[in-house]
C-alpha cells in the first residue's frame, strides 16, 4: 500500500498550490480550484484541507503583508513542502502504473 | 471597490467566528471571509452576508474549532478559586447578612422540596399499572334527584362492551366484599378488604404476584389469591399455594399470592376471589343491567380513539337495556387509570378509591412553592444591592488590575449560586429533621432519602437551585459590576437613591406573603365552618360497629342490653352509613294524575334513628313499632324530596319502593328537615328513610356519653363479647369518618397556611437587613433631627413610613387577585362562607403589625441612640 495517504480533494489542493506558486493563499486557491475543475468549495472545507495537509507536513504557510481590501488581517500563503512533492509525485507513479496495467482491449469499447 | 469597504461582514456570525476558532488560524480565516465578503458585496449585499453566515457555519468544524476545555480549564480553576475564597470571606465578615440569606433561600428551598415530595407521592397512585388501563363511570341524571358524577357501573357492561367494541381487549370487575371472617382450623380472623375481580384481574392489574401464574390464579370461582400479611396469618408462610382456608361455608384454595397491595394504590384489597365465588349464574351476571354496584376497569388497545369509542355508547346503553329513553338518565364515559385518584373529586359512590385527593390543589402547591422561591430570592436580591457600597472598593480595586466588566458579573453570579447550594444543602438537612413532624401534620410518610440517589431529583434540585441562584443574583451582579473604579476609588459614595426597584420587589414580596395569609384565613374560616355547621344530624359521639352475623342474629338483645348501660345514650342501625350519598332506587307516589317514578337516595334504617341521631321532624311522625305497617310499608322523606313531590301535605300520600305493585302501597309518615347526609360538597339531596327489618343492618351506631368515652367503650365491648365470640370488637367514631370526606381539603388548608407563614417570615427578615441599612445610613440625620428638638414619635414615623406605604400597596395589589381566586376554591363547596372582607383587613394589619414590629428594633434603637456618638466626628 502507499506510504502516503491523500484524499482526491486534498490532492487537488495541493496542485492547485503548486500552480500557483507564489500567489496560493486562502481566496485565490479557492478560486482557482472552483474555476478550473467548476465545483464549488466552501472556506470550511478548504480550510480544513489547508490545515491538515499542513499538520501532515506536505505544505508550508507564512503570513503576507496585511492588505486594507482583508479588513487589515494578514494573508496566509502556503507553498508544497518537498515531502509534499514526494508525496504528489507518489500518486501520480502509482495512477500512471495503474494506467500502463490496464490491457488495451479493457477500453476497447464495441457500439452497436 | 473602495465604495464596498463601507460595508462590514455582518457582527453575529463574524463574533461567532471569533469565538470558537482557533487563535492560529483566526487571523487569515476572518481575513479570507472578509475578503470574500467584500467581493461578493459588490453583487449584493444581503446576498453577501447570508453567504458569510453560511461559511462561518460550514467553517464550525473539528480542526477549525479551538481546543476549549484545556483553556478554559487552567483560567477558570484559578479565578474560581479566587472567586470562592472572597465570597467565603464576605459571607464571614457581614454574619447578619449572610445568615439571613442563606436562611431564607433554605426555608424557600426546603419548602419546595416538601412540595415536591408530596406531588411525587401523589403522582405515584397506581403508575406501576403498565397497561392502557380506564374505569367505567356514569353521569346519573335520575328524575327526582340531583344529577351526579358515579364511579359505579353495573355488572354487564365489561363483558358486553368487550364482546361488542373491538378496541376493547380485556375487561375485569372489581366488587367489593367488605370485610369478611376468614377461618383455617382453628384460627379465624376478619380480613378488612375481600373482593370479587375477573379472572383478567392479575393481567390487568400489575399487583406483584410472589406465587402463582397472572393469567391463571383467578380461573375457578373457589381460586384465590391472598396477600403475603394474609398468608403469613393463615399459614405462618408465605409459600401458601394449593392450600385451603374457609369463609362463610365456602372452601377456598390458594392459587396465588402476592405482595401486600402499596400505599399508593387506589385499588386495596388483601383477598382476591372471584366474581364467581358470589354464586351468581354466569350468562344471567354478564348481562346484568340495572343497578350499579362494581367497578369495571378495560384495557384498551394502542389505536383506539376514547372519544369515538365514547360516542358508541348511548346506542349501545339502548341496545342492552332495551330502553330507547336510557340516555336521558345514563351517560357513560371513561376514566383513564391516571386519572382516577387526582381527578374524582366530584365523583360520588366512589367507594374503591383509596386516598382520593383533589389534584387542583397539587396545581396550588407549586403556585405556592413558585411563590416562596420569589420571595426568598428577593431577599438575596434586596439585601446585596442594598449592600452594594460594601464591595465597592473591591470592584473598584479588581477593575483597576482589569478586571472586565463579565468577569466581576461572573464573579458576583457565582457567589450568589454558592449561597444557593449551601442553602440547598441546609435545606435538605431541614426536611430530614422537619419531615417527621410535617408527616404528623398532613398525614402522610413521605422521605426524602429515597429521593437523595435519585437520579431525576438530583438533576431537578441543582437545576432549580442554579436557576434560583442566578435569578437571585443577576440584578446585584449587574448593578456592582457597574460600579466606575474612578468613583468608588476615589472615595465617593456612590449616589444611592431610593431604589424604585427594590421597593416594588418588596411590594412583591409582601403581595404574595399577604395573599397567602388571606388565603389561610379563608381556607381555615371554610373549614371552621365545613366542621361546625349545624349539618341537622348529631354525628358527635357516635360509635359505628360493623354488624357481623352474630351481631344480626342478636341484634334485638344486644340493643337491649346495650341500652341498660349508663353510658350509652342510644343504640340504632342502618343500612348504610352517613356521610357520603345514599344508594339510589326508585320510589313512586300515586298523584292523582297517576303514578309519579321518582330515584331519590334511600337508606333504611331501625325504628329509633331519628331519635338517636336527632334528626328533626317537620311533619308528621317518627317510625313506631305500634305499627305493623312500619315495617316495610311506612315512609319518612326529607323536606327536598318532599318539594319534588309537590304535595301539599305529602305526609298520608300512598308510596313505595319502585318495584312495590300499584296496589299495595305504603305511607309517607314524616318529613324531616334537610340533614346533610353527604359531603358539604354537594347538595342536599333527595331521600326516602324505611324501616325493613328482615332485610338486616350492615351497621350499628351507639351514641355514647362524650364525657366518659372510655367507659362506655368498655361497656361497649363488654357486651360485644358476650354475643360475638368470633373476631374482636372494631369500630370507628363518626365525626372521624366525617374529617375524612375533607381531607384533601384540610391537608391543602395546612399545607397552604405553612407556606403563608414561612412566607410572611422570610419577608421580615428580608425587611429587618433593609431597615437595618437604610437606618444605618441616615443615622447622622436623624442626629441631627434630635438635636434640632425632633420627638422620638416623629421620627419613629419618618423612618416606618416607607415600609409601612409599601405594604399598603402590596395590600391594595394583593386584595383583588385573592379574593377572585378563593371565590373559586370556594365553588368547591354546596355550602360555603361568604368571603369576609374583614378577613382582608385582617390579613393586612396582621402583616402591617409584622413588618413595623420587625422594623422597629432598628427604629427604636436608632431613635433611642444619643445623638452624639453618631455626630461627633464629623
Amino acid at each position: 500500500m502507499n506510504k502516503y495517504s491523500i484524499g482526491e480533494f486534498e490532492e487537488v489542493v495541493m496542485l492547485t498550490v503548486a500552480v500557483l506558486y507564489e500567489n496560493a493563499y486562502g481566496i485565490s486557491i479557492k478560486e482557482e480550484i472552483e474555476n478550473r475543475l467548476e465545483r464549488k468549495v466552501s472556506v470550511g472545507a478548504m480550510r480544513t484541507a489547508l490545515n491538515r495537509l499542513e499538520k501532515k507536513g506536505y505544505l508550508d504557510s507564512e503570513f503576507g503583508e496585511a492588505t486594507a481590501v482583508r479588513g487589515g488581517k494578514r494573508k496566509r500563503y502556503f507553498k508544497v513542502t518537498p515531502l509534499g512533492k514526494k508525496v504528489l509525485e507518489q500518486v501520480m507513479q502509482t495512477r500512471k502504473q495503474l494506467w500502463d496495467s490496464i490491457p488495451s482491449v479493457a477500453f476497447d469499447f464495441k457500439f452497436g | 471597490m473602495s465604495k464596498d469597504l463601507q460595508i462590514s461582514p455582518p457582527r453575529l456570525p463574524e463574533r461567532f467566528l471569533r469565538w470558537f476558532c482557533s487563535p492560529q488560524l483566526i487571523e487569515d480565516v476572518e481575513g479570507d471571509l472578509s475578503e470574500l465578503f467584500a467581493e461578493r458585496a459588490s453583487h449584493g449585499e444581503f446576498k453577501a452576508k447570508i453567504k458569510y453566515f453560511l461559511d462561518v457555519l460550514l467553517l464550525f468544524r473539528p480542526g477549525i474549532i479551538r481546543n476549549f476545555e484545556i483553556k478554559n480549564g487552567l483560567i477558570n480553576t484559578s479565578m474560581l478559586r479566587n472567586y470562592l475564597k472572597s465570597s467565603i470571606r464576605n459571607l464571614l465578615k457581614y454574619k447578619s447578612f449572610s445568615s439571613i440569606n442563606i436562611f431564607s433561600l433554605t426555608i424557600g428551598l426546603a419548602a419546595c422540596m416538601v412540595i415536591f415530595l408530596f406531588i411525587k407521592d401523589e403522582k405515584s397512585f397506581d403508575a406501576y399499572h403498565e397497561k392502557n388501563i380506564y374505569r367505567i363511570c356514569e353521569v346519573q341524571s335520575f328524575p327526582g334527584t340531583n344529577t351526579q358524577k358515579v364511579a359505579l357501573s353495573m355488572p354487564g357492561m365489561g363483558p358486553t362492551m368487550t364482546d361488542q367494541f373491538p378496541e376493547i381487549e380485556q375487561y375485569t370487575r372489581f366488587w367489593s366484599w367488605g370485610s369478611q371472617v376468614v377461618r383455617m382450623g382453628d384460627r379465624n380472623f376478619i380480613a378488612e378488604k375481600v373482593v370479587g375481580v375477573d379472572s383478567t384481574f392479575f393481567e390487568i392489574f400489575d399487583f406483584e404476584l410472589i406465587q402463582g401464574d397472572k393469567s391463571e390464579v383467578i380461573n375457578g370461582p373457589l381460586d384465590a389469591v391472598i396477600s403475603k400479611e394474609i398468608a403469613l396469618r393463615l399459614f405462618d408462610n408465605i409459600d401458601a399455594v394449593g392450600k385451603r382456608f374457609d369463609i362463610d361455608d365456602d372452601e377456598y384454595v390458594v392459587r396465588g399470592v402476592m405482595e401486600n397491595v402499596p400505599e399508593n394504590s387506589h385499588l386495596q384489597f388483601d383477598i382476591a376471589l372471584s366474581v364467581w365465588a358470589s354464586g351468581n349464574e354466569v350468562e344471567a351476571f354478564n348481562n346484568r343491567f340495572g343497578s350499579n354496584f362494581l367497578n369495571t376497569y378495560l384495557i384498551l388497545n394502542e389505536e383506539a380513539d376514547i372519544e369515538a369509542l365514547t360516542a358508541k355508547f348511548p346506542d349501545y346503553m339502548v341496545r342492552v337495556m332495551d330502553n330507547p329513553d336510557i340516555n336521558d338518565i345514563y351517560t357513560l364515559f371513561l376514566q383513564p387509570l391516571s386519572e382516577v385518584h387526582l381527578a374524582s373529586s366530584d365523583m360520588e359512590h366512589d367507594y374503591n378509591n383509596y386516598r382520593k385527593f383533589n389534584g387542583q390543589y397539587l396545581d396550588v402547591f407549586i403556585l405556592v412553592g413558585v411563590f416562596i422561591l420569589i420571595i426568598a430570592s428577593v431577599n438575596f436580591t434586596n439585601l446585596t444591592t442594598a449592600r452594594a457600597s460594601y464591595r465597592s472598593k473591591e470592584v473598584g480595586v479588581r477593575k483597576t488590575i482589569g478586571a472586565m466588566r463579565n468577569q466581576l458579573f461572573n464573579q458576583f453570579i457565582f457567589e450568589s449560586v454558592l449561597l444557593a447550594l449551601i442553602a440547598l444543602v441546609f435545606a435538605i438537612v431541614l426536611v430530614i429533621v422537619a419531615l417527621p413532624f410535617l408527616n404528623n401534620l398532613i398525614d402522610r410518610q413521605l422521605s426524602i432519602f429515597p429521593f437523595l440517589m435519585d437520579i431525576e431529583f438530583i438533576p431537578i434540585a441543582l437545576g432549580i437551585t442554579l436557576i434560583l441562584g442566578i435569578i437571585a443574583g443577576l440584578y446585584p451582579s449587574i448593578y456592582l459590576s457597574s460600579f466606575k473604579p474612578i468613583v468608588v476609588l476615589k472615595g465617593l459614595k456612590n449616589q444611592e437613591k431610593k431604589s424604585i426597584f427594590r421597593s416594588s420587589l418588596i411590594v412583591l414580596q409582601f403581595s404574595l406573603a399577604l395573599g397567602m395569609i388571606v388565603c389561610t384565613l379563608i381556607v381555615v374560616e371554610q373549614l371552621f365552618f365545613i366542621k361546625n355547621k349545624d349539618i341537622g344530624f348529631a354525628k358527635d359521639h357516635i360509635v359505628l360497629i360493623e354488624m357481623n352475623q352474630e351481631m344480626q342474629d342478636n341484634f334485638t338483645q344486644m340493643k337491649e342490653e346495650l341500652l341498660g348501660q349508663s353510658n350509652i345514650l342510644g343504640v340504632t342501625a342502618s343500612g348504610q352509613r352517613l356521610g357520603n350519598n345514599f344508594h339510589q332506587w326508585g320510589f313512586k307516589v300515586r298523584k292523582d294524575t297517576g303514578m309519579l317514578n321518582l330515584t331519590p337516595s334511600n337508606v333504611h334504617v331501625d325504628y329509633d334513628y331519628l331519635d338517636v341521631y336527632d334528626i328533626k321532624l317537620k311533619d308528621g311522625r317518627t317510625f313506631s313499632k305500634e305499627f305493623a305497617t312500619d315495617d316495610g310499608l311506612a315512609f319518612i322523606i326529607n323536606e327536598s324530596f318532599a318539594k319534588e313531590l309537590g304535595f301539599e301535605n305529602p305526609v298520608g300520600q300512598k308510596a313505595g319502593h319502585g318495584w312495590y305493585p300499584n296496589d299495595s302501597l305504603g305511607t309517607i309518615i314524616g318529613v324531616t328537615e334537610d340533614f346533610n347526609f353527604n359531603s358539604l360538597h354537594y347538595k342536599v339531596n333527595t331521600l326516602s328513610m324505611v324501616v325493613h327489618t328482615e332485610w338486616g343492618y350492615s351497621e350499628m351506631s351507639v351514641k355514647i356519653n362524650g364525657k366518659n368515652v372510655e367507659a362506655a367503650l368498655a361497656e361497649i365491648d363488654n357486651i360485644y363479647s358476650k354475643y360475638v365470640t368470633d373476631y374482636p370488637l372494631t369500630y370507628e367514631f363518626l365525626d372521624d369518618h366525617f374529617e375524612e370526606l375533607y381531607k384533601s381539603d384540610q391537608q391543602m388548608g395546612s399545607v397552604i397556611t405553612i407556606i403563608a407563614v414561612l412566607s410572611i417570615f422570610i419577608g421580615c427578615m428580608g425587611l429587618f437587613g433593609l431597615a437595618s441599612i437604610s437606618i444605618q445610613r441616615r443615622i447622622k440625620e436623624i442626629g441631627i433631627r434630635k438635636v434640632m428638638g425632633a420627638s422620638l414619635k416623629e421620627l419613629m414615623i419618618l423612618l416606618s413610613k416607607g415600609f409601612a406605604s409599601m405594604i399598603f400597596i402590596a395590600f391594595v395589589i394583593a386584595s383583588p387577585i385573592t379574593f377572585v381566586f378563593m371565590s373559586g376554591w370556594l365553588e368547591n363547596f354546596a355550602y360555603r362562607v361568604d368571603i369576609n372582607p374583614f378577613l382582608f383587613l385582617i390579613g393586612g394589619a396582621v402583616a402591617l403589625i409584622i413588618a413595623l414590629a420587625t422594623i422597629s428594633f432598628h427604629v427604636i434603637k436608632a431613635v433611642r441612640a444619643n445623638p452624639v456618638s453618631a455626630l461627633r466626628y464629623e
